[in-house]
């Protein structure tokens, strides 16, 4: 060790608001109290993408850490129930194509796996049988009746079934705010950032703020979103682009109102079209509506003939916004003093609502492993920087499984995607692993893994692939055949238990969840 | 139970028997309770916070069963205890509307109702019956009650001193239940509260709950006795 007297880390700024800048706020303020001073500067004016509008279970943690109720959440963020997504077309392309990637595991999993007992039965019934995602978890046929996870005697964040939400990032950004100022003394300056200085050891000294001058901080939080003003300008790390495997670079995307009573969807439908997939999110006000697509196979006009043909007569009163997509992601995320958080740390098209989720990873980390010295800095900074590539790498292989199963060849969309030199060589040879054996979690034995097995089972299976059954994989066949007998029956409970989507979020606008 | 507006023209002939009043509780396991009687009710029974299943907002009630649709204070003709919540003491009367639209209505289909009752509703002079006064007293208590329960019930999740009883019970017979949906008084929760609880009464009141749940085992023995009392029924020669 050198001689130098460390320097303590006693400030953080981060830089640029949004989901990304306040979740992290809130993290790091609710984790740190008033041991650190968080500072969050944005130019107010600039605005927020404000697309990525479904999350994971795992937001509901997270809001619980920050301090807020759900019922106050929910109501400002104009959110939803998710229980899954359910995708269409994606297979075969005809209008009875689907199947379901739902929240909650398959019965019994992961101590009883009834994949290989699925697959032998669809050997014997000709692929005529049940779905797997219906055969094996109960959370498919809540979703298909329009029901909602859980009742208004549910606690605030516990549910009956595991369930995610859909919101308006745009509130969930202004929810955070004023609950990052207000009760966890996160100082907010509203500023445009023209410039940084720099120490000699290449560390950020501090950002500079057109109308408030130098912003000192100990370490900086980049949340400029694409512009990765502080880790992509500043400190010049490369970004690298991934669009060789998926090939979405362009989002077209509308808000539909909805009338007052009509059905909430508590899923997410993601329908495939021509030339890459369509997402609808119900929330109680909108529908959120956008076509992803790849702009070396179709035009813009065609893109938005496929939203409209979607949409229907609504689509001529509403203005399409088109998002560019970079697929891809930053060399390093965190570097000397700057760690990117959210889109500045890169992006993919939103198959499985991984941006928000990233974001509430990355925060999370930073929070719990914010060094106390920047001398402890680098360790964690190579730590996190394995840890969120790793990741990274996971969630391109998962959301390339969607593509690279798929039946359809109606264009070169499909097709290219099928390419084998567009596939990553882990998701290749693991494909050739699954043919004999279904996922299990010997597949999955990092503790920084994305998607668990059950979700590779569900989308393998659903995209008509199959695992040939071995006699030794089908040894417990009875506790098999009483957990697909318990799925049914939790299916005909909760059938007659559940309110609707629509009914409970309706009674939440006037009740509110209990707190246990 | 068939609920009309109580009414001179229709209703001055009526006599009430209010011992057969609460048969209409006999397979009610929860009653609820307002602020102002928990101390006096928990003197017999456990007090518990249960979830409204509309709402879901916790209410303060009576345990008098270990499994929904039991009673096991109803002796066949009447709630056998010592002291009785309002709830139970008002039927077969019931408040309709809300606010200045409030009116008192009866259960025309109660077996309270009889010809041959010691309570008139109206006298012979035509004025009302000190019973149906007191009649109207308690359902004053309940209208007047609902604000300051919830206050209570608030100022309970305020201070953290609720949570969940699961009730774990095996009897005599071998035969096992397990009741969830309660909330109860915790004590430790309450010992380090009590000093954030500016009001004694209100800390009394919660201290009261906190020592109502040994009534479970009453309970208990009360579910025991009717498991012999069946078991008899059922041998032969007993």
């Amino acid at each position: 060790m050198s001689g130098t007297s460390p320097r303590a880390i006693r400030s953080v700024c981060i830089v640029g608001g949004g989901s990304a800048g306040w979740l992290t706020a809130g993290l790091i303020a609710a984790r740190h109290g008033r041991d650190l001073a968080v500072t969050l500067v944005e130019s107010v004016s600039r605005g927020t993408i404000g697309v990525g509008e479904g999350t994971w279970p795992t937001m509901r943690n997270t809001l619980r850490k920050i301090g807020l109720a759900e019922t106050d959440f929910m109501r400002a963020c104009h959110a939803s129930f998710k229980q899954g997504a359910k995708f269409a077309r994606w297979r075969t392309g005809a209008a009875d194509d689907f199947y379901y990637h739902p929240l909650v595991l398959p019965e019994g999993f992961p101590d009883l796996d009834l994949a290989p007992y699925w697959n032998s039965a669809e050997q014997g019934s000709g692929n005529g049988g049940p779905s797997f995602s219906d055969a094996v978890c109960f959370q498919e046929y809540l979703c298909e009746q329009g029901l909602a996870p859980k009742l208004m005697t549910s606690p605030d964040y516990a549910g009956i079934a595991n369930y995610a939400y859909h919101l308006d990032a745009v509130k969930l950004g202004e929810l955070l705010a004023a609950h990052c100022t207000g009760k966890l003394g996160v100082n907010h300056i509203d500023d445009e950032i023209v410039g940084v200085s720099r120490r000699d050891d290449g560390d950020i000294a501090a950002v500079i703020g057109r109308d408030s001058g130098a912003i000192a901080a100990d370490l900086f939080v980049d949340c400029t979103g694409f512009s990765s003003r502080l880790l992509g300008e500043a400190l010049d790390v490369p970004f690298i682009d991934r669009s060789d495997v998926l090939f979405i670079d362009r989002a077209l995307a509308v808000q539909l109102p909805v009338e007052e009573d009509s059905p909430i969807a508590s899923h997410t439908i993601s329908t495939a079209q021509k030339h890459g997939w369509i997402w609808d999110i119900g929330l109680p006000t909108r529908r959120g509506i956008g076509y992803v697509y790849s702009s070396r196979h179709a035009g813009a006009d065609r893109a938005e003939e496929e939203l409209a043909a979607y949409v229907g007569p609504g689509f001529a009163k509403l203005n399409p916004r088109e998002i560019p997509i970079r697929s891809g992601h930053r060399a390093q995320f965190w570097k000397n003093n700057v760690v990117a958080v959210g889109l500045a740390a890169g992006f993919l098209e939103p198959l499985e609502a991984s941006a928000l989720v990233l974001i509430e990873l990355s925060a999370d980390y930073i929070a719990t492993s914010m060094p106390a010295t920047r001398q402890a800095m680098d360790f964690v900074a190579r730590r996190f920087n394995s840890m969120t590539r790793y990741r990274w790498d996971r969630i391109i292989e998962f959301l390339k499984l969607h593509y690279v199963l798929s039946e359809r060849s109606d264009t070169a969309f499909w097709r290219d995607n099928r390419d084998p030199a567009t596939i990553p060589q882990d998701l290749q040879d693991q494909l050739e692993l699954w043919r004999d054996t279904p996922p299990g979690e010997h597949d999955f034995a990092s503790a920084h893994e994305m998607f668990p097995a059950a979700s590779y089972q569900y989308v393998l299976y659903g995209m008509g692939f199959r695992t040939r059954p071995r006699a030794g994989q089908l040894a417990q066949r009875d506790m098999a055949d009483d957990a697909f007998a318990r799925t049914a029956a939790m299916k005909r409970k909760l059938g007659q238990m559940m309110p609707t989507n629509r009914a409970l979020l309706d009674k939440l606008a006037q009740h509110r969840f209990p707190p246990l | 139970m068939k609920l009309a507006q109580l009414t001179r023209t229709d209703h001055a002939d009526l006599r009430i028997d209010p011992a057969r009043a609460a048969a209409s509780a006999a397979t009610v396991h929860l009653v609820p309770l307002v602020a102002d009687e928990i101390r006096t009710v928990a003197r017999q029974f456990p007090v518990f916070l249960a979830k409204d299943g509309e709402t879901g907002a916790f209410y303060p009630a009576a345990l008098m069963g270990l499994e929904p649709h039991e009673n096991l204070f109803w002796n066949g003709s009447t709630i056998d205890a010592d002291v009785l919540p309002l709830n139970l003491l008002r039927l077969p009367f019931f408040v309709g509307g809300e606010g200045a639209e409030a009116v008192i209505c009866i259960d025309t289909e109660s077996p309270a109702i009889d010809p041959a009752g010691p309570c008139p509703i109206v006298t012979a002079e035509g004025s009302e019956s000190d019973y149906f006064r007191s009649v109207q007293a308690i359902l004053g208590r309940l209208v007047q009650g609902q604000e300051p329960t919830r206050r209570l019930v608030d100022l309970m999740l305020e201070h953290k001193v609720v949570r969940e009883f699961k009730l774990d019970l095996a009897f005599h017979d071998g035969s096992t239940s397990l009741l969830t949906g309660l909330y109860g008084i915790d004590e430790v929760a309450l010992g380090r509260a009590r000093d954030g609880i500016a009001d004694f009464a209100d800390l009394m009141i919660m201290a009261a709950m906190c020592l109502s749940q040994d009534h479970v085992g009453a309970l208990v023995r009360r579910r025991n006795a009717r498991l012999a009392a069946q078991a008899d029924w059922f041998t032969p020669g007993a």
